[in-house]
């Protein structure tokens, strides 16, 4: 079974955030509003975040493309009293939107801040759109095409391209990627088998400086990040 | 509630599976070929879903799916794409593999065309206003008419200024239109008889092409082979937000930072802290206005270290004698550390990283060359190149080539189009003038306020928003309230709009026919299609369609300048790009990539009198006719500011993010709800200001602010950080909206209602950055 990951290399990354739109494209993630960008409660599955750094004129500003970092030791699976989150065998953090009960226990417990709460009404909202919007004969079935109002929802890594490529006996990493590293213009993400040292992530691993974010909470995160 | 919402939920779930007509079987069969094609329509039912998700709801339904290869409009790069249309409906927009310009890949801005597309603020019909008052906060009272009432309104109009020979006084704004309805638009312009085409290009774009025409002949904006360089010097240039072509340095700058052996080095030079500035290797803030004379600097120290590229400079350079003695006469580091805020030791580190690294490029961008006297900083910059010697080799400055479509036939001309276009342009009271120059977009307010050199009687105006995009826009408010007739041709009722007393429903680039190519930036010539994804919305058409109808209408020789190019807007393309590509494969690949780029043309490329790159410009001295020789070497002038800087302490720039959607509208959530990706917020921008000034005028991160100028005040809300010289506000442009829609209205500031009117001398660009402010607490 492989161990799904992601690598950013920051050096290429421009902070165009082609990934957060393309990802609401494909996920079908609904936009927010000024009200609710301020409150911070827009859903976001994949977000560009700036952390700054030093003073005038010798400052940095860091641009971190954040999707869910699909910790290997996942506090959101551990806090949920209804078993909705879980690890797959393959490493990835699912949702089960029929089991959340909407607690919001993961999102307090995700030191990422990368899950959202739904609170979205279906009809109200031009968002929802009754057609599949990605590619299934390559990605393979839709997971959501309507959401669920009231629960918890987060990064898949795009499980349907995966789960759908690997049935077709395609190379995952390489013909299927999430919607994310497939719309990067920069080329700046990859995704592959963590655990396979041939593929190209690994490598980019084994030749390259690379950090994870919070390394000292213990989470494990699969998304790591090269230096710039 | 939401358990009543769901019921209906799922009864539409049971209405569409009672539609389904396709096996599981026939499904898994036909989605094997939609793989390999493009542009096909198939119809396919959707298996149900397995694994994790069993559980949850399911959808069936009959599905008709297609890819249609077309290209965007978001920005003027025109990026290849093809869109996945379900049930006639658009839901994705992905790269065409097949373009070579970005390599197949898009930036953010063609995934928002989605929500061009189906803005619920589009104009549904044709609109006509009631109320004869025009002012920004007027209501226009729009009632609808069909379009034959609303061209034949427009023709009526046109005839009536024609019978009185009185032609030119139809002006023609253009804003960003695809290359064919431009196409279309100018000829139209010229068939009829008017020299007033008002193109927003000569907002920004005009001093960079000067200053290039001043060195080597060419009226371009500069192309860089950004792909194959080592070293880059970006003079006010954010390459990875605002320069065309944007998709193409997005995919280039990976290239070069990781993709080959040696990483390029990136060096900002700029008041602000720009995204483009925290991705490079050094940020060098820099005293605003100051970029020419730094340049001036780095060629005093890469000549007299002997530093430049001799064999290019002895070759294929005239006028560099003069030069060399003027840069090493007036341009001493120190000196210019005094002018610019850099200290000398930076500048003379920079100057031999440039010149040492090859291939290097000096990069200007509109921070830098909106200024007056834009187009010699321009020039100064350019310079670098050549002593570098990185004119047309790989990885240096190169020359765009275009695809060679088909040469339409001469316009008809009749004596009213005749004596319409010798009369002088709305801008003629403009001093210097570059011979290529196009119409000084931001003058033609004036002369509409003035009436001079004649008033102008009928405007019509192609997706332009002059309203926003201008510098002191509130002068655009008065001229266009002042205008007897003015038609709108545009998707939405944007600020320009509100003025209209007709508005025709355009559709966007997703619903016409259209064709193409990149910006200077590939340099080989690329040609994209635009052709329908989706049936045309509500009652919109193209602009190209506008264009033949009203020709046809006004009859004579207008029409008789349309006859044989097509006839109608899908005729049109056809008949102009059968000549570079078979139809039919066009239209299947909606791409057509030209040869292999040629460097090294040094024979060719240079359309100076003396066949050679030139320091002493000699098109500027057939220009100035030998009266100023000082003036046909580049130079740096201090910029005169507007406001006393007594009262008006601080320095006001303006800067477009990534996300502002170029088409003069951004009601957009997907672009507004991540604007400002440096300071994490959307829906708005900030008033950015360094942390130091802001203390000392007791101004916290997220208070209100005013912003006065001599011209005008806004009020927003401060951003108090340090990437910002400590002299300069900024503020982003593309927001401040108060028409367009639900998105964009009231969304933050608009900086250019309170810049002041200055121009480029030589060129007739608008000067963005020299206005003074002062900011205090609200």
């Amino acid at each position: 079974m492989a161990r799904w990951g992601m690598v950013i290399d920051l050096d290429k990354c421009t902070g165009c955030q082609a990934c957060t739109i393309a990802c609401k494209e494909e996920n079908n993630v609904p936009y927010g509003s000024p009200y609710e960008n301020i409150r911070r409660l827009a859903p976001y599955w994949n977000k560009v975040i700036a952390a700054s750094e030093g003073e005038y004129p010798s400052l940095n500003i860091e641009m971190i493309p954040m999707p869910c970092m699909h910790c290997d030791n996942p506090p959101c699976v551990q806090v949920c009293p209804a078993k909705a989150t879980y690890l797959r065998e393959d490493g990835i953090v699912v949702q089960n939107f029929r089991r959340c009960i909407g607690c919001k226990y993961c999102i307090a417990a995700c030191p990422y801040g990368v899950r959202n709460h739904n609170y979205k009404e279906q009809e109200e909202h031009p968002y929802n759109r009754p057609d599949l919007p990605p590619d299934r004969s390559v990605m393979g079935p839709w997971p959501f095409p309507h959401r669920t109002h009231g629960v918890v929802e987060k990064c898949t890594f795009c499980f349907h391209r995966i789960d759908q490529g690997l049935k077709e006996g395609k190379r995952i990493g390489i013909d299927v990627v999430p919607a994310c590293v497939e719309a990067c213009p920069t080329e700046a993400r990859f995704f592959g088998d963590l655990k396979e040292p041939n593929s190209h992530v690994s490598r980019l691993l084994a030749t390259r400086g690379s950090f994870v974010l919070r390394e000292e909470m213990g989470t494990r995160p699969k998304v790591h990040y090269l230096h710039k | 509630m939401p358990a009543r919402k769901d019921r209906k939920t799922s009864k539409q779930a049971k209405e569409k599976s009672e539609s389904l007509v396709v096996s599981r079987r026939a499904f898994l069969g036909v989605t094997a070929a939609a793989g390999a094609a493009i542009a096909a329509s198939h119809v396919i039912k959707r298996p149900g879903i397995v694994s994790a998700l069993s559980q949850q709801e399911t959808t069936e339904g009959v599905i008709t799916e297609k890819w249609v290869v077309t290209s965007c409009l978001n920005c003027p790069t025109r990026c290849a794409t093809k869109v996945r249309v379900v049930n006639g409906k658009a839901v994705r927009i992905a790269e065409n593999p097949l373009s070579k310009v970005s390599e197949g890949k898009l930036c953010p801005r063609s995934h928002v065309g989605l929500q061009v597309l189906y803005d619920p603020d589009r104009v549904k019909s044709p609109l006509k206003r009631t109320n004869p008052q025009k002012g920004k906060d007027v209501d226009p009272g729009w009632v609808p008419l069909s379009w034959d009432e609303a061209l034949g309104e427009v023709t009526r109009r046109l005839k009536a200024l024609r019978d009185r020979d009185e032609a030119h006084k139809l002006a023609v704004f253009c804003g960003l239109n695809s290359i064919s309805n431009d196409d279309l638009i100018r000829r139209f312009a010229d068939a009829y008889g008017t020299p007033n085409v008002v193109a927003a290009d000569s907002l920004e774009n005009e001093a960079e092409k000067s200053g290039q025409w001043m060195a080597d002949g060419n009226y371009v904006h500069s192309a860089y082979d950004l792909g194959q360089t080592n070293y880059i010097l970006a003079f006010g240039a954010s390459v990875v937000e605002s320069q065309k072509p944007l998709a193409r340095n997005l995919r280039m700058w990976g290239k070069i930072r990781r993709e080959r052996p040696n990483r390029a080095k990136v060096v900002v030079i700029d008041p602000r802290y720009s995204v483009t500035a925290a991705k490079a290797d050094l940020w060098i803030p820099i005293k605003p206005g100051t970029d020419g004379a730094l340049a001036l600097a780095m060629a005093n120290v890469i000549i007299s270290e002997g530093l430049y590229d001799a064999n290019f400079v002895s070759n294929w350079t005239s006028g560099f004698e003069q030069y060399k003695d003027m840069v090493l006469s007036q341009y001493a580091p120190e000196r210019v550390a005094e002018i610019t805020g850099v200290p000398a030791e930076v500048i003379k580190r920079i100057a031999t990283e440039f010149a040492q690294t090859k291939p290097a490029i000096a990069w200007r961008g509109r921070g830098a060359t909106c200024w007056p006297d834009g187009s010699y900083a321009s020039f100064a910059i350019f310079c670098l190149n050549a002593l570098a010697g990185s004119i047309d080799i790989p990885g240096g400055v190169i020359y765009q080539e275009y695809p060679k479509y088909k040469e339409m036939p001469v316009v008809v001309e009749d004596g009213v189009a005749e004596a319409g276009k010798a009369k002088p342009s709305l801008d003629s009271d403009r001093d210097g003038r570059a011979p290529m120059a196009g119409i000084s977009a931001n003058r033609v307010a004036d002369s509409i306020l003035k009436g001079s050199p004649y008033p102008v009687e009928v405007a019509i105006g192609c997706n332009s928003n002059f309203n926003m995009s201008a510098p002191s826009s509130s002068r655009w408010d008065e001229a266009m309230a002042k205008l007897p007739f003015y038609v709108h041709v545009g998707p939405a009722i944007t600020e320009m709009a509100v003025f209209a007393d007709l508005v025709l429903p355009a559709c966007t680039f997703l619903e016409e026919w259209g064709y193409d190519h990149c910006p200077p930036g590939s340099g080989f010539a690329e040609m994209k299609i635009k052709q329908p994804a989706v049936e045309r919305l509500y009652d919109s058409r193209p602009i190209a369609d506008v264009v033949f109808g009203l020709a046809q209408r006004l009859g004579g020789t207008v029409a008789h300048s349309f006859d044989g190019i097509g006839d109608n807007t899908e005729g049109f393309v056809k008949y102009r790009t059968s000549a570079v590509m078979p139809w039919a494969e066009f239209r299947d690949q909606g791409v057509w990539v030209g040869t292999k780029y040629e460097f090294y043309k040094y024979d060719r490329v240079f359309k100076t009198p003396s066949k050679k790159f030139e320091f002493y410009s000699g098109n500027m001295d057939a220009v100035l006719k030998g009266s100023d020789s000082a003036g046909c070497l580049p130079c740096y002038k201090e910029a005169k500011f507007l406001g006393d800087e007594k009262t008006y302490p601080l320095m006001l720039a303006t800067y477009a993010p990534l996300l502002d959607i170029e088409n003069g509208n951004q009601n957009y959530p997907w672009a507004q709800e991540i604007y400002m990706v440096l300071h994490g917020q959307g829906w708005s921008n900030f008033i950015e200001m360094n942390s130091e000034t802001a203390h000392g005028l007791g101004i916290k991160d997220g208070d209100m602010v005013w912003v006065e100028s001599p011209f005008g005040k806004v009020k927003g809300k401060a951003r108090v950080f340090q990437g910002i010289h400590p002299e300069v506000v900024a503020i982003a442009n593309g927001q401040g909206h108060w028409a367009c829609g639900r998105w964009a209205k009231g969304m933050g500031v608009s900086p250019n209602s309170i810049l002041g009117v200055d121009y480029d001398r030589l060129s007739g660009q608008s000067a963005f950055f020299n206005t003074r402010v002062k900011v205090y607490k609200a």
